[in-house]
């Protein structure tokens, strides 16, 4: 398909996910706690698109490879090593602007 | 724009009703914030039933890798825009998280404020994207914002007036 509203679905059931390097792919998949292996090709990116995949990547939390690597990556990779990503702390943010209005 | 607003409606998504009425503002370009602004609200109804949100847009002030100086211009001509809308709506709380439309409407906050009309406070949160380097309206913005908050420590070392709360989307 080219674009559905929405990925929820096929995350649920995949057992890997192969994604490019764009941000939203990334973490949403991430929260889904499957493992991801991302595809960089640094041609067609924005620079700074990389810099979370390859944060990510130093993180241990996404395997990385590029076009010409992915056969062998598939091949050789060991999905262990991969460490959860912990999602994000709203909460963190709703406390930080109560203190700067002065709502407790 | 997509993972701007999918991250905005993050933030929005732990704040007290304290925070109301909520005025979202976007490109007129943009097809699918709509929708996700408004199923995110038509949730948040279930719990505050006071909830009370609006929607405008503008012209989108940038196209990705635009030039600077017709930059320049598209900003000026979404501040027609822009303008009017900060004025009627005058915010106490600006938040924002980096499309190029945040900037026409902060530079217009800042104007209000200038000029004694209204003093909004201005929150910029870096995309959660920004690891290494500030976007273009976070460059901006860095020095017109009240408080610019970082998602990753490297940003926060090299802009020692960010706040970092660790990831917060």
């Amino acid at each position: 398909f080219r674009f559905k509203e929405s990925l929820a679905e096929d995350l649920r059931s995949a057992d890997l996910v192969i994604s490019h390097a764009g941000a939203g792919s990334c973490l949403e998949t991430l929260e889904t706690g499957k493992p991801l292996l991302v595809v960089i090709n640094e041609k067609l990116m924005d620079n700074h698109q990389l810099e979370l995949a390859k944060r990510l990547h130093r993180g241990g939390h996404v395997l990385c490879c590029d076009c010409s690597t992915l056969v062998e990556t598939l091949q050789s990779m060991d999905l262990s090593t991969l460490k959860p990503f912990p999602p994000g702390q709203p909460e963190k943010f709703a406390l930080f602007l109560d203190q700067v209005f002065g709502f407790q | 724009t997509g993972g701007h607003t999918t991250e905005i409606l993050r933030l929005l998504s732990c704040l007290s009703e304290s925070y109301s009425p909520r005025h979202y503002v976007f490109a007129d370009s943009d097809k699918m914030s709509e929708a996700k602004i408004r199923s995110f609200e038509q949730k948040r109804a279930e719990t505050f039933s006071n909830s009370q949100f609006t929607l405008d847009r503008i012209p989108r002030s940038r196209e990705v890798r635009q030039s600077w100086t017709s930059s320049v211009v598209t900003t000026l001509y979404s501040m027609l825009y822009s303008l009017p809308l900060t004025y009627r709506l005058k915010p106490d709380l600006i938040l924002c998280n980096g499309p190029g439309t945040c900037v026409p409407v902060c530079i217009s906050a800042l104007l209000l404020g200038l000029l004694g009309i209204k003093r909004a406070i201005i929150v910029y949160v870096e995309s959660i994207c920004r690891v290494e380097t500030l976007s273009l309206s976070g460059k901006i913005l860095y020095y017109f914002s009240d408080y610019f908050i970082v998602q990753w420590p490297d940003l926060k070392e090299k802009y020692p007036k960010s706040v970092y709360l660790g990831r917060i989307v």
